[in-house]
């Protein structure tokens, strides 16, 4: 028998990686899947006090939060298609002129490394030698 | 597995402050932006912030379990999910990010199996296989995979991020910490494990094994046979419920009907009463049981009716029994109780749920549909 709290302490540090996936990435469809990671979390905790209480309460209430989680998944899909139709863009930086007012817009310090965009290995030709003289007088 | 077991247990919130504060480095060096990352610096962070956080799970909470496989598999299924959130969140392609977020989903269905929920694991692999198709597909169909772009490559305040994220999770956890049995020794205790209601097996055996006799008597063919077979049942039912007089019983009856106020007032819970009321009825079916068989012994040309009453009791008195015997577990066919009170306690719920998929369907529909195609 494992005991509620160590459910609790996983459940606990999921929830806090999705948040911090959330907060911090600018991706819109990773952002998604931290919110995500986060319904899992609290799905874990509902499933933890279903088996602590013995009864079959939390684990419907965890079906009822897949089904909103499913809801949330579409929308939020619908909603990434439409604003990538506008800025051609996943980045989520690019909305922040909705920010609050009198809040400074965020600069990105540091610019991009792009990695030296390598060619593939082109098939090499074997040297043909010198180029072939004309021969006078044939 | 215990590193600061030399400090004393006064140092459980430096502990995990230390923890915390190893977290905030390892997901600030992981987090991917242009300059100052460290992939070794946050794996070296990270390992060593799993190893504090674990040592002071075990020391606050205990180890999760006595038997090795539960303690294996729960071990093997949080650590999974752990890394591959950790992986999920630092990964600079979303592609890979996705593929991670799978794992995570299988390692946190090994907990629900763990947790008892066969039902909730299925429906939740089945539900992500497909969500996380789908996320594919956008992922492929949207993102540029050349070169460095602003939304893979940079982070949102990479440090506030982690610091808040890091910080709710040192909140949460010294909660339950404030919440739980403090030491270890407590922990070990049977009623701060899953689930909480127990009764002890031997209890549970006693029981199983009175139902059982119960239900020998019920089905006695004569009169005799039944006062036969019924030796030493009174006895036994007295050991396990305690003598049972009409004026315990009624105060039980009392507790059991409290106002709103005095419910209130006296900290319990539903459960517990629900409980002590199955144990009233249990001691009430006694009651009942035995006095029909006191009428029958006394009267040596009993009726039949009389004699049909008296197995009825008995069978009624075995199902309570058995009722009892199974408080404090989850129902054995868990899908299939889980389907019934879905269907029975939670109907309305369920048709809401559908209502507010269909609507959700259709606001997505609505969202993403093109707006020439809407004119």
């Amino acid at each position: 028998m494992i005991s509620v709290w160590h459910f609790l302490s996983v459940a606990a540090v999921l929830f806090a990686l999705g948040l911090i996936g959330f907060l911090t990435r600018r991706n819109l469809i990773t952002m998604f899947l931290s919110a995500e990671l986060m319904i899992q979390g609290v799905v874990l905790n509902l499933l933890a006090f279903a088996r602590f209480h013995a009864n079959l309460s939390g684990q419907a209430f965890g079906l009822f939060v897949i089904a909103v989680a499913a809801c949330e998944a579409g929308l939020a899909m619908a909603l990434i298609i439409a604003m990538y139709r506008r800025t051609k863009s996943l980045d989520s930086s690019v909305w922040q002129n909705l920010r609050e007012t009198g809040v400074p817009a965020t600069i990105d310090p540091d610019a991009l490394i792009q990695p030296p965009l390598e060619l593939a290995d082109d098939p090499k030709l074997p040297a043909a030698g010198k180029k072939p003289q004309e021969v006078a007088g044939v | 597995m215990n590193l600061l077991a030399a400090t004393n247990s006064g140092n459980a919130i430096g502990q995990l402050a230390a923890a915390v504060i190893l977290g905030v480095v390892a997901i600030h060096a992981l987090l991917p932006r242009p300059k100052g990352r460290s992939i070794a610096l946050g794996v070296f962070a990270g390992i060593a912030a799993v190893v504090v956080i674990v040592s002071w799970i075990v020391r606050q909470f205990g180890q999760p379990s006595q038997g090795q496989v539960s303690l294996v598999l729960f071990w093997l299924f949080s650590g999974g999910a752990v890394l591959f959130s950790t992986i999920f969140i630092a990964q600079r392609n979303p592609a890979r990010g996705a593929i991670a977020f799978a794992f995570v989903i299988v390692n946190v269905c090994g907990l629900f199996l763990l947790l008892a929920a066969p039902f909730l694991m299925a429906a939740t692999i089945v539900i992500y296989a497909g969500a996380i198709i789908v996320t594919f597909l956008f992922v492929l169909m949207l993102s540029n995979a050349i070169g460095t772009s602003n939304e893979n490559d940079r982070s949102r305040e990479p440090l506030l991020g982690s610091l808040a994220g890091f910080s709710f999770l040192g909140l949460v956890l010294f909660a339950l910490y404030q919440g739980s049995p403090t030491a270890a020794a407590d922990a070990l205790k049977s009623e701060y494990h899953l689930p909480a209601v127990t009764m002890t097996s031997t209890e549970r055996t006693t029981l199983l094994t009175l139902a059982e006799h119960a239900g020998v008597v019920s089905i006695a063919a004569t009169r005799e046979e039944m006062l036969k077979t019924a030796d030493g049942l009174r006895e036994s039912y007295a050991d396990l419920l305690g003598t049972s007089d009409s004026f315990t019983d009624e105060l039980d009856l009392a507790r059991t009907n409290r106002t709103m106020g005095e419910r209130m007032a006296v900290r319990s819970d539903v459960q517990a009463d629900a409980i002590k009321a199955q144990n009233l009825n249990l001691k009430r079916a006694v009651r009942k049981a035995l006095n029909g068989l006191d009428n029958l012994s006394m009267k040596p040309e009993a009726t039949a009716a009389e004699f049909k009453e008296s197995t009825e009791d008995f069978a009624k008195l075995r199902e309570e029994t058995i009722l009892l015997a199974a408080r404090g577990e989850l129902p054995a066919r868990n899908v299939a109780n889980l389907g019934y009170a879905l269907y029975t306690d939670y109907l309305l719920a369920v048709e809401m749920a559908g209502t507010v998929l269909l609507i959700a369907t259709i606001g997505a529909v609505s969202i993403a549909g093109r707006k020439e195609a809407m004119a």
